[in-house]
């Protein structure tokens, strides 16, 4: 579903130059849920915007679905439909209402009817919880309303693959937990999913896979159970140490 | 809303002000033995003017016929050919029978017509508005110019900008007619309305690049995340999140170039200013006309701040 060849990435500017992302292999099949973990400024936002080309790599290869997202002649925008995204701050439009929010994409890029759409909408409002809310406008909400509106968002087009960059770290810790509830829901469903997090509890509980990132590359990858019983690597055992 | 209870020492020193300035004004301009001649303004608004209605023909009066204060008088000319006028009963000059010959005045008629403070008005608007919407649409485009990814784009939009915005709005009126309008063989009006949106596009761009890069990055990429093309992304969510930021600094330029339209009565457009000044030539009424000027100017700016605050409360909902 994502396959990932070797994808650097890096910023220049001010004289300086940052690999921020420097050769990361790795692959997401159908159904399943990846976990990137690793300490901030690691380079795990940077290569999960690389996976649906809001981030231009310089080199390697992003494959959705086996089409190579930096290719001339793929539609990146037909790509994006497909996969969906979930940002740390979740980038709700706050002149639309939440409504609105679920339906706009909709109707502009999958060219579906406004009744449509709506319905589309309201049914997955119902499935995130806040089926009541949805002629408010988002600055009304909490943030983990928010945020499951934004999750809500992105699932509104039928997308194959969700992406989630860190969807809990600016939530109140109160609220965290119902957004994770939804997220577990999506990857018992079949969700292909890869989820930069630091909550090592849904890493444990719904992770297929888990990649601890360091300094723009993969230290480690394997299955919680490798992962938090014996890992290998020096830097993974100093991390988990600090974060659990 | 601290102190409003105490808000009215403060409204009582400012009504004192005003009146001590006022009075202030007053006093220096009797001094000087000014002769105040406002009864000769309102005819610069609305005037009453007497045409004269002449016959078409040599021929006679056949009759006249009253009817309230009008007189329908009928002519008959020597190929017995007939025609009726109406006049104004009382200026009636002919009577029945009488022979006349092409061109005698029959009789008067009274008709209201805008004066020239009144057209001036209008033209003031007309240019002030037309200006805004090519300016609006200049700027908008030089403004999307000035963020694009393209180096040669980019450049194009600051070389514009800078131009503009680094020189007179005066002698940018002169070039946009005297030399632009002579190559191409402008009329004075579009001279004056293009160097007017040239001038107002080059702040709408600063300020529609302002507003767009005050929008966070995350709307863009949250639009283009759900595979919308950039040009759908800024119509969709951009645009109209900038729009309401902008709303401000963009109506404080619309009414400036409300303001600086008069600088078009240098090129000969009857605008309010124009208008001004050609009726203080035959008046000398010249405190009264400027006074009356800024007055007309201000009346219609006031108009469009209070609409703009309207429209910024309308908008303020979603907040
Ligand atoms: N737009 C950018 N311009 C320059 N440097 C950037 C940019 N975005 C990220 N970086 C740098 O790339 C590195 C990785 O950042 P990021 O992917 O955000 O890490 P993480 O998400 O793991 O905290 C950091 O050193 C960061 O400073
Ligand atoms: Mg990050």
């Amino acid at each position: 579903m994502i396959r990932a060849e070797n994808v650097t990435k890096i910023f220049t500017g001010r004289g300086i130059t940052v690999r921020a992302v420097d050769g990361v292999s790795t692959t997401v099949d159908k159904g399943q849920v990846v976990v990137i973990i690793g300490p901030s400024g690691s380079g795990k936002s940077t290569f999960i915007r690389c996976v649906n080309g809001l981030e231009m790599f310089n080199e390697g290869h992003v494959y959705i679905d086996g089409v190579d997202i930096a290719d001339r002649k793929t539609n990146i925008n037909k790509i994006r439909a497909e996969v969906g995204m979930v940002f740390q701050q979740f980038n709700l439009f706050p002149h639309k209402t939440v409504l609105e929010n679920l339906t706009l994409a909709q109707q502009r890029v999958r060219r579906r009817k406004k009744k449509v759409a709506q319905e589309k909408a309201r049914a997955l409002l119902n499935k995130v919880g806040i089926a009541e809310k949805e002629s408010e406008y988002p600055s009304r909400l909490s943030g983990g309303q928010q945020q499951r509106v934004a999750i809500a968002r992105a699932l509104a087009m039928d997308p194959k693959v969700m992406l989630f960059d860190e969807p809990t770290s600016a939530l109140d810790p109160e609220m965290v937990g119902e957004v994770l509830d939804v997220m577990k829901t999506l990857a018992r469903e079949g969700m292909t999913m890869m989820v930069v997090t630091h909550e090592m509890g849904f890493a444990r509980e719904v992770a297929d896979r888990v990649l601890f990132m360091d300094e723009g590359k993969v230290i480690e990858e394997g299955t919680p159970e490798h992962f938090f019983k014996s890992p290998q690597e020096e830097r993974t055992k100093l991390f988990l140490k600090q974060v659990l | 809303m601290t102190g409003t209870d105490r808000a009215w020492p403060w409204k009582i020193l400012l009504a004192v002000i005003l009146i001590f300035s006022a009075a202030a004004i007053w006093g220096s301009v009797k001094r000087i033995d000014y002769q105040w001649r406002w009864y000769r303004v309102p005819q610069y608004f609305l005037y009453e003017a007497e045409e004269p209605i002449k016959i078409p023909f040599d021929g006679v009066v056949e009759g006249i016929a009253v009817s309230g204060g009008d007189a329908l008088v009928t002519l008959v000319s020597e190929d017995g050919e007939k025609q009726q006028v109406s006049v104004d009963n009382e200026t009636v000059r002919v009577s029945q029978g009488e022979d006349l010959f092409e061109g005698d005045t029959i009789g008067y008629v009274y008709q209201w017509h805008a004066g020239p403070l009144l057209t001036g008005l209008w033209t003031t608007m007309w240019i002030s508005a037309a200006a805004s919407v090519l300016g609006l649409i200049i700027g908008l485009v030089a403004g999307l110019m000035k963020i694009s990814k393209n180096y040669t784009v980019r450049s194009l939009a600051a070389i514009y900008v800078e131009i503009i915005r680094g020189t007179p709005l005066l002698v940018q009126i002169f070039i946009a007619y005297f030399f632009i309008g002579t190559v191409f063989n402008l009329d004075r009006n579009v001279a004056g309305v293009g160097a007017l949106a040239l001038f107002a596009g080059a702040y709408v761009a600063e300020i529609v690049r302002a507003g767009i890069q005050s929008i966070p990055k995350g709307q863009m990429e949250a639009a283009r995340s759900l595979g919308m093309s950039l040009p759908q992304a800024m119509m969709d969510v951009i645009l109209p999140q900038a729009f309401k930021r902008i709303l401000p600094p963009l109506s404080g330029q619309f009414i400036s170039l409300i303001k600086d339209s008069s600088l078009v009565s240098v090129i000969a457009i009857t605008d309010l200013t124009k208008s001004g000044r050609e009726i203080i030539t035959s008046t000398f009424a010249t405190f009264e006309i400027w006074l009356v000027v800024a007055a007309m100017y201000l009346i219609v700016t006031s108009i469009l701040s209070q609409f703009v605050f309207y429209l910024e409360r309308r908008l303020r909902v979603s907040d």
